[in-house]
């Protein structure tokens, strides 16, 4: 990357609270009109990564830079934050909502304009108090767009919200993209980072312990597709490697042609089986591959792939168990 | 101009949501007219007798103002800074143009403009109810702003130094009453020991209440100018103000 094109820098970022070290040496780049995802279990710092980028916590050592200063004299016209958990003042309607923090700006757009693009034209008469959960985030996505800010930072935003409300913050996030604003977004959904970011970094315990584009990372560590099959006899003998976990068999390495090959092999030994999935790998594979060991140790769980974990379709679902996105 | 536009569009909604909570608007005019009814109208003063409320009714005017120049503030803003906080509001406006002192400034002329109105109720009430014969003095008015704003700095510290809303309304009870009651508003300066004197001279509302009487009632008030009393509550003010704005979090 042309370094001169980054509009969002850490370099070697640290912040600990107390004894805990929420960001540990982060370092990374974002280019001008690039969609970066920020993933990462529970406390792995990417909240604290994200004040440090936008000012609004101190790092210990390190620096950051956003549209070439530091974010405490970024022109704030510039920029648009949604931070995480945020509630704004709940007894004004959604269209109030989007004047008010658009009256902060210089130059802002019409606030009908925002609310039809977070899907909430008809809501704007509706007190935010008195939306649904989903909608109060979407309006909370839209208060960091109403200044048409050539950043936006946004934690987590689709958090609460139902798959259509998600759709429509991804097509946001998209046409955001598409007219070369930089997106830096935090979330937990890795369907989501994967279907709309250019890149994705993988925070754990602080460290950005990958980095790359969602196919790069994929190809890298999320391992081959897979079939699982539900049951509770042992597999061999097929021409995959398996493993046995709680629940039923794995088989590793089997592409869409050799599923009728499996299925044929446990005909031919005779094993009752309730359920039966294909998956190929993707950014969930790659989170617990990368993150499982620290999610696994916090909550005393084994990083271990199993049938809570894997994408498992319905019992006899077949081969239609391509994983959810 | 940006300025301008960022206060008003601060302002609206303060105004919006303050008046859209109408238990809290209620309240806000309630209290300091039940206290009149109850001190004004139902104890009311014994001039020449002895104990609290021996003095001439306008005597105890500056102290039913103080119920809201004092309490409305400190309640106010440090609930309002408290909720801030919890909604990570002020981590989103430090990402915005609007600066610590604008958003206070724009919350302190919402409560001035709460309070302006109180204060009028409170006026007509206390010579309805207690007969008390006081000058309507221009000087009520900058008493009145400079208070609010005075105690809108120190709301804003409550607010920014104690973990929740609960904290910061205990916090402004706690301080309000003891200054309410100890700055020359219901008990006079010769009922309190010698010792405390100088005490009193710290807190602003003191020179609120001395402040107020001169102008209001400069028979009961025993001296003291106006205009110097209102100098010592503007340096309160500033004080307070510039110390509750650098209080505001912008950051964790």
């Amino acid at each position: 990357m042309d370094a001169g094109d980054a509009v969002v820098v850490a370099e070697d970022l640290r912040k600990a609270y107390g004894d805990h070290l929420a960001v540990d040496g982060v370092s990374l780049s974002i280019r001008s009109g690039e969609v970066f995802a920020l993933i990462g279990p529970n406390g792995a710092g990417k909240t604290t990564l994200i004040r440090a980028l936008t000012g609004t916590t101190r790092p210990d050592s390190g620096s950051a830079t956003i549209l070439g200063t530091g974010p405490e004299a970024v022109d704030r016209d510039r920029i648009g934050v949604l931070p995480q958990s945020f509630s704004p003042p709940e007894r004004l309607t959604a269209r109030e909502l989007l004047a008010y923090y658009a009256g902060l700006y210089d130059d802002a757009r019409e606030p009908d304009t925002v609310l039809r693009e977070v899907g909430l034209a008809d809501a704007g008469n509706t007190r935010y108090e008195n939306l649904s959960g989903g909608q109060q985030r979407r309006l909370c996505v839209g208060t960091a767009l109403v200044n048409d800010p050539d950043v936006v930072i946004m934690d987590e935003p689709t958090t609460g919200i139902d798959p259509a409300g998600r759709r429509t913050v991804r097509g946001l996030v998209d046409s955001l993209a598409a007219g070369g604003t930089t997106v830096l977004v935090s979330t937990h959904d890795m369907a989501e980072a994967e279907g709309m970011a250019d890149r994705v970094g993988l925070l754990a315990d602080g460290d950005l312990v990958a980095c790359d584009p969602p196919e790069t990372l994929i190809a890298e560590y999320a391992g081959e597709s897979r079939l699982v099959v539900e049951t509770d006899a042992t597999l061999e003998g097929v021409d995959y490697p398996t493993r046995t976990v709680a629940g039923g068999v794995v088989v590793e390495g089997v592409d869409p042609t050799g599923i009728g090959g499996v299925v044929a092999a446990l005909e031919e030994r005779g094993i009752e089986y309730t359920g039966i999935a294909w998956s190929e790998p993707d950014l969930e594979d790659v989170y617990m591959e990368l993150a499982g060991e620290v999610e696994g140790v916090r909550t005393g769980r084994s990083g271990e792939v199993g049938f809570d974990e894997a994408d498992v379709g319905p019992a006899g679902a077949g081969t239609g168990g391509e994983s959810a996105r | 101009m940006s300025r301008v536009g960022r206060l008003r569009a601060e302002i609206s909604a303060g105004w919006r949501s303050f008046a859209r909570r109408r238990t809290a608007v209620f309240f806000t005019f309630l209290f300091p007219a039940l206290l009149i009814v109850i001190f004004g109208a139902l104890v009311r003063t014994d001039p020449g007798g002895g104990g609290l409320f021996a003095e001439p009714p306008a005597y105890y005017v500056p102290g039913y103002l103080a119920v809201v120049v004092l309490f409305t503030p400190l309640s106010r803003l440090g609930s309002e800074v408290a909720r801030h906080r919890e909604g990570n509001r002020f981590e989103k406006l430090a990402t915005t143009p609007l600066t610590r002192g604008e958003w206070l400034f724009a919350s302190t002329v919402v409560n001035a403009a709460i309070i302006g109105l109180a204060s009028l109720l409170i006026l007509g009430l206390v010579v309805a109810l207690t007969g008390a014969g006081i000058a309507f003095s221009p000087l009520l008015v900058p008493y009145v702003v400079v208070g609010v704003v005075c105690f809108c700095g120190v709301g804003a510290m409550l607010g920014s130094y104690t973990d929740s809303r609960d904290g910061a309304v205990a916090a402004s009870n706690a301080i309000g009453l003891p200054l309410l009651f100890l700055s020359e508003t219901f008990v006079t300066a010769a009922q309190l020991p010698g010792w405390f004197e100088p005490l009193m001279a710290l807190s602003p509302l003191t020179y609120f209440a001395r402040g107020v009487r001169a102008a209001t009632a400069p028979e009961v008030a025993g001296g003291g100018d106006p205009t110097v009393n209102l100098l010592v509550l503007s340096a309160f003010a500033v004080a307070f103000f510039a110390l509750g704005a650098r209080s505001i979090p912008r950051t964790d």
